[in-house]
């Protein structure tokens, strides 16, 4: 080996909020970087879910039901982008993050967890960004669904809320790795086809009863998607649970309450992590 | 308990409870440390010598603020692993053996660079640490391989690089030479000695089982086996234990039947220890025996076996003969094996 | 002498591919079973079924108001329920690449043993096949309970629903087979390529709606795929004379369908033997039997 490093001086480290954006970035670029040098993903993420949002487009057409419904389906499955990214690429990558041993290496790190959990969620942007973008611009082109934004300011308004309450979830469904084996996998995978019939993705979610939309309304997708619609295709105002202004009022609340949930849940089930032996196992 | 120890122990033990299906005779909890009391002294390279199993990784975690001690209490750095977690994770770091952390499509320059961010290092001390490490350890022109590409033994330099990038107080390596070729873990351990000889108010906490390795770098040392702290000393007093014993290395011929425990070679007078292993048709025996003159009973019990001697050495006292007079058996013989060495 | 050999070899290979196979499907079992809460292994197996079905009673019932004894209803629950198997099995089988290559990291050790890779890979789909098996009898009990279906036992066609299904399925394990050579060949992150394509083949198999409602230009595809003709017999023994025929395989009797189902099956299979050959081969050329690309 050559001469040894020299350092007299300590080096000096970024803290606070300067130490969260490096953090968040820092985790981020694995997804962006892999997403740019392993480019089959985008066929795959695409061409097929565009093909499985279609097969419930043509089966409203089998059924004769009005356009603004297809126009539903549109909207919803790329919604769905988003929903997958927060189950499978925080939370699950948690899980095979702690395999491969870089879970400890995160705790260990000064950086917080709420930032690499965040950076997950930037880099998964990615994916979901061209899954989403993909499926709404070529089934939109497609099946010529007609738009009839009431308001553009307060859709994209609409989907910030809906974002970031929704990305505030997933932080708090990551927290649960932490603490959890496989087992939390096995959720996830339970939290896809409930919840796209809980929150209506595919049809308005009026349709499931007062009761039952209210409650899957702790889903920010459930309202975003609802407010989002009733922005698009103004033809049955009907069609809508809530009014849009209560429903964007209930999404930024969301965000209130789970983005502060979620640092509480990260701390707390670390801890039970480190309890438990739970961070450094490889239970498979 | 003082805080200007880089690392202290106070009566520190881990109890881990088993979880899943068991049959009803199977254990439900294991004692993976019991009773650990250390006191590490700044700028000291200390080490933790047992085999698989006794609690030396344990021990690390808890130090590392990864698991929570089941009982006792243990700082860092002056700062208590329970309470000041994070506090303590600003000034530690830690490189396991055999690690295969990282994302294999990004290049070794980018892994250490997303780990340097980590530690709030800015970008251009980040890549300036980085290649400066990376001449260190003599993985410059690799820098820009993906590190799915690299062998086992770059892949730890490179591990070793993330563990230092960051200029901690701390630095905690378990069996860093794990699973490297002699050449890879002589660097390994030439950069462990260069990096303490320029940061003299620096601490390293290694595990290794690896003698040796620790009778070559470490300050002082402490041996442990099945949760316990055995002995705490520097390598040369440690060994200076056994200066009054005699220890002999015999190779022997294989031994006949089975004897009954009464004439088994543990009791023969003035042997204090002995392991055996079966090697090439022969048997060796380690031997450490009170004294020269109780070697003639020995060798009076193997012929009476009907076996014969090929080879005879006497040795000054290892690490390894330190270790089987604490413990009785050797480093590397696994528990399973233990009862078949008794019946011979 | 020789022939004897010969015959020696075929016995070894057949005995080789017969092992690999039995214990790939006890390990998949051992796998799959791996829970440490069997209540939510029951939970899973049931909510998750019900919850893709009942999307489309929902959908189905907001358009028609209800309206469920219209034979459409019964074409569209079925298919959905029939087509749990197509993701399971497909999945099962390509998953497996990815779980021994990146999370229990065996995949090298397999290839380096003389156990046939081909039938491993097929038995690791048994466990899947089971599981997918038990959530299809699940959804089509409740749809009988719930929404009283037109199922009635002694007007059931056991010989073709049996005989249809069994082609069904050897074609999506051999379907399986193909993705999981691809997926040799590819980064983890794709790692439900299996659920994709199932969700694609959704589309053109008239799965959930009659292959007519899709533009001419596409109702091709759907004859390319075994599943539409197993799906279309599978409702015709199960439902019997009460089975809807649409105008695209309404002229195709029985057993025009099943001999059309056994000859793409076929296809697949040989297919499927050969793509993964060479899947692995190429594999091995670059170097990805143990590649590790989490990110």
């Amino acid at each position: 080996m050559v001469a040894g490093i020299h350092s007299a001086e300590r080096v000096k480290r970024l803290v606070g909020f300067r130490l969260f954006w490096a953090t968040m970035w820092a985790r981020a670029y694995p997804r962006i970087v892999g997403a740019m040098r392993e480019r089959s993903w985008m066929f795959f993420e695409t061409l097929l879910p565009l093909l499985g949002v279609t097969s419930y487009v043509f089966v409203y057409r089998a059924i004769g039901a009005p356009e603004e419904y297809i126009g539903f389906v549109v909207v919803g499955g790329a919604m769905t982008a988003f929903w997958l990214n927060v189950l499978w690429s925080m939370g699950s990558q948690f899980y095979w993050d702690k395999d491969m041993g870089n879970l400890e290496l995160y705790v260990l790190c000064p950086g917080p967890m709420m930032a690499i959990l965040l950076g997950m969620a930037v880099g998964g942007l990615v994916f979901a960004g061209v899954r989403a973008a993909t499926i709404l611009l070529v089934t939109t082109l497609l099946f010529r669904v007609n738009y009839q934004v009431a308001n553009l300011p307060l859709l994209g308004g609409v989907f910030f809320a809906t974002m970031a309450a929704l990305y505030g979830m997933g932080m708090l469904f990551a927290s649960v790795f932490l603490a959890s084996g496989r087992e939390a996998w096995h959720i996830s995978n339970l939290l896809q086809e409930p919840i796209y019939l809980a929150s209506g993705f595919y049809f308005p979610v009026k349709a499931l009863g007062f009761w039952i939309a209210t409650f899957a309304s702790i889903i920010p997708l459930t309202l975003g998607l609802d407010a989002m619609r009733q922005l698009l295709f103004t033809a049955d105002p009907t069609l809508g649970f809530l009014s849009v202004p209560l429903e964007t009022a209930i999404l930024i609340g969301l965000s209130a309450l789970f983005i502060p949930l979620a640092y509480v849940a990260l701390s707390k089930l670390e801890e039970i992590g480190r309890r438990e032996g739970r961070l450094i196992e490889r239970r498979r | 308990m003082n805080t200007s120890y880089a690392i202290q122990t106070n009566n520190l033990g881990r109890i881990y409870k088993l979880r899943g299906p068991r049959h009803k005779n199977d254990p439900r909890e294991i004692v993976a440390l019991e009773g650990v009391y250390l006191e590490i002294e700044r700028g000291e390279l200390f080490g933790l010598l047992g085999p698989n199993g006794a609690g030396k990784t344990t021990l690390i975690k808890i130090l590392c603020t990864l698991l929570l001690p089941t009982s006792g209490s243990a700082l860092v750095d002056g700062l208590d692993i329970v309470k000041e977690a994070r506090e303590i994770r600003q000034s530690i770091s830690m490189v396991s053996g055999g690690e295969t952390s990282g994302y294999g499509l990004l290049t070794v320059e980018e892994n250490l660079w997303m780990f340097a961010r980590f530690y709030g290092l800015d970008n251009q001390t980040a890549r300036q640490r980085i290649g400066e490490m990376l001449e260190v350890v003599g993985l410059t022109d690799r820098m820009r391989t993906k590190i799915s590409d690299l062998s086992t033994g770059l892949r730890q330099k490179m591990n070793f690089v993330r563990g230092f990038v960051s200029d901690p107080n701390v630095v905690f390596l378990d069996e860093p030479t794990l699973g490297l070729d002699v050449g890879a873990a002589r660097e390994v351990r030439g950069f462990i000695r260069q990096w303490m000889a320029e940061h003299p108010d620096r601490t390293i906490l290694l595990t290794t089982h690896y003698m040796a390795e620790a009778d070559e770098l470490c300050d002082r040392l402490a041996i442990i086996d099945r949760g316990r702290l055995l002995a705490l000393d520097t390598p040369a007093r440690l060994k200076r234990r056994l200066q009054r014993e005699a220890i002999f290395h015999l190779k022997v011929g294989p031994l006949g039947p089975r004897p009954s425990k009464e004439a088994m070679i543990e009791n023969v007078p003035g042997v204090r220890q002995v392991t055996i292993g079966e090697q090439n048709g022969h048997t060796e025996l380690s031997l450490i025996l009170e004294g020269e003159d109780a070697l003639p009973g020995v060798l009076a019990h193997l012929t009476g076996r009907g076996s014969h001697l090929i080879a005879l050495e006497k040795r000054e006292p290892t690490l390894e003969d330190v270790f089987v007079d604490l413990v009785g058996r050797r480093l590397d013989v696994d528990t399973s094996q233990r009862s078949g060495e008794d019946e011979i | 002498m020789l022939r004897r050999n010969i015959l020696d070899i075929s016995s070894v290979r057949r005995s080789n591919a017969l092992r690999s196979f039995l214990v790939a499907a006890w390990l998949g079992w051992q796998i799959e079973s791996n829970w440490t809460d069997p209540l939510l292994f029951a939970i899973y197996s049931i909510a998750r079924p019900l919850a893709s079905v009942a999307i489309l009673v929902v959908m189905y019932s907001v358009i028609t108001n209800g309206a469920l004894q219209e034979p459409i209803f019964a074409y569209i629950y079925l298919g959905n329920a029939l087509y749990i198997l197509v993701g399971q099995v497909i999945t099962g089988v390509s998953w497996a690449v990815i779980d021994d290559r990146e999370h229990y990291r065996t995949l090298r050790h397999l290839f380096t043993t003389p156990m046939d890779h081909y039938w491993y890979l097929m038995g690791r789909g048994v466990a899947k096949l089971i599981i997918g098996t038990i959530s299809v009898l699940i959804t089509i009990i409740f749809g009988l309970i719930a929404f009283r279906l037109p199922i009635q036992w002694a007007p059931i066609n056991w010989p073709l629903f049996i005989s249809s299904t069994v082609l069904g399925i050897v074609s999506l394990a051999a379907l399986g087979i193909i993705l999981g050579g691809l997926t040799l060949m590819m980064a983890r992150h794709f790692w439900a390529i299996g659920e994709a394509v199932a969700g694609a083949l959704y589309l053109c198999t008239g799965a959930i709606f009659p292959l007519d409602t899709l533009p001419a230009w596409v109702r091709p595809l759907g004859f390319a795929f075994p599943v539409t003709y197993w799906l279309e017999l599978a409702r015709r023994g199960l439902l019997g004379p009460e089975a809807p025929r649409f105008p695209t395989l309404a002229a195709f009797s029985d057993i025009n369908l099943l001999s059309i189902l056994a000859m793409l099956t076929a296809i697949l299979i040989i297919g499927s033997v050969f793509f993964y050959q060479w899947a692995v081969h190429r594999a091995k050329e670059k170097g990805l039997i143990d590649m590790e690309t989490a990110y």
